[in-house]
């Protein structure tokens, strides 16, 4: 991250903001999707938190990495839309919708997959979350949640083995079914 | 299922399964910017540097732009001084003019006790500040017999847009039988605007008030005076040039 970049829209300057904008979004709007399972909700999550980003930029120490502090900001927003909103999540929602793309060829693949990641406490799946689909170490998992990094490590195994074990239930009922 | 094929599909589904389209990201980033440059809204950058600072409203989504001082700037010509800072002195904008596209270069001027500043086209017009009002009128001035061409910009400290676009209606009526109701407008500026209309010949006169917030418990009263075959011309040039108008808030 540009410390300059950072400076510049301390300083007032918006069109540095719409830089940052372009550089996280889009893996802004893919983390929000993986965590609310919700299309909406990612949009309303990425947004708050691109204005919250921008109002609090004088907290934030610039000699520490922006990115786990922006993606604490995005989970933070993401959970409390998630507390706001009835807990349903729709996958079909979230694949179908315009907007979003699920390749045809593994759809199937996919949907069990998703289904088995967004029926995760939010404890579980936003620790793979971010280290799938960020590729955040551990270490930075634990930073950024702000939680002991044997804790992380301890909560991806488990989130892990609760996948696998969906996964097998759902090509067990498809094996029973054929 | 090995650790190893979980990782691997875990890895993808989220590197492939999900794209967004540019639209979605487009009609984000402008909500953004909506709520935290436009109207006015404050708590950005003046929560963020905890003092009073800068607010740039965007004039081309057409609100009327804030400027907010900073903090210890008494207004004067230190003020002044702050407000060239941050503006550029001249720049280009593109305006409609008699029905084509006409590149344009600007100078920044600034209002009357350097509440606003106006971007104005000088090479055909010029800025006299007045004690009660500033006017942009044509320069040079037009032949004798033509009718008046101003732009006034005048500032009401206690009466709010509401009330003052009445009392520039009835203002309008006694002087113009064609007037129009005030209606709420959100280009050239955001706020009111009413029309007088004195005839149908070509020198008729065009009267165009619009009123918009000083932010405070005022208004600014921009009247534009033009005759009907200057329309599109000093008419569509006024319009642009209100395009540029900033308040600035102390």
């Amino acid at each position: 991250m540009d410390i300059q970049l950072i400076q510049n829209i301390k300083a007032g300057d918006s069109s540095s903001f719409k830089k940052l904008y372009d550089m996280y979004a889009d893996s802004a709007l893919r983390t929000a999707a993986g965590i609310t399972g919700d299309s909406e909700l990612a949009k309303d999550a990425v947004q708050e938190t691109f204005i919250r980003v921008y109002r609090s930029l004088n907290s934030f120490d610039t000699s520490r990495p922006f990115k786990p502090w922006f993606y604490r900001i995005l989970i933070n927003e993401c959970s409390r839309l998630l507390r706001k909103r009835p807990r349903v999540i729709s996958l079909n929602r979230l694949c179908d919708e315009e907007g979003y793309q699920v390749a045809d060829r593994e759809r199937e693949d996919y949907m069990d997959l998703y289904n088995a990641v967004l029926s995760l406490k939010d404890i579980y799946r936003i620790p793979i979350v971010l280290k799938y689909l960020h590729g955040f170490t551990e270490r930075e998992v634990a930073g950024i949640m702000e939680l002991n990094q044997n804790t992380v490590k301890t909560r991806l195994l488990k989130a892990r083995e609760m996948i696998r074990k969906k996964l097998e239930a759902a090509e067990g009922r498809v094996g029973y079914g054929h | 299922m090995d650790t190893r094929n979980l990782d691997e599909r875990l890895e993808r589904l989220f590197a492939e399964g999900v794209e967004f389209e540019p639209e979605i990201k487009k009609e984000i980033w402008n909500n953004i910017g909506h709520e935290l440059f436009e109207d006015g809204k404050k708590g950005d950058i003046t929560e963020m540097k905890k003092r009073r600072s800068l607010i740039r409203l965007a004039a081309s989504v057409a609100a009327v732009a804030i400027i907010v001082i900073g903090l210890n700037t008494q207004p004067g010509l230190a003020l002044v001084n702050r407000i060239r800072e941050m503006f550029e002195p001249e720049k280009n904008i593109t305006q409609d003019i008699e029905g084509g596209k006409e590149e344009q270069n600007v100078q920044l001027n600034e209002g009357g006790n350097a509440e606003y500043v106006i971007y104005v086209d000088q090479e055909r017009y010029k800025m006299i500040k007045d004690v009660d009002a500033d006017r942009i009128v044509p320069n040079p001035p037009l032949p004798e017999g033509y009718p008046e061409v101003s732009m006034e910009i005048r500032q009401v400290t206690d009466k709010d847009p509401e009330r003052l676009v009445r009392e520039m209606e009835a203002l309008l009526k006694e002087k113009y039988d064609d007037v129009t109701a005030p209606q709420p407008v959100e280009d050239p500026v955001k706020g009111w605007t009413v029309r007088g209309l004195g005839g149908k010949s070509w020198d008729s006169t065009v009267e165009r008030v619009y009123v918009i917030s000083n932010r405070k418990e005022g208004s600014f009263i921009i009247t534009q005076r033009y005759f009907l075959e200057a329309a599109e011309g000093h008419g569509a040039r006024f319009y642009h040039m209100l395009k540029e108008f900033y308040l600035v808030e102390d």
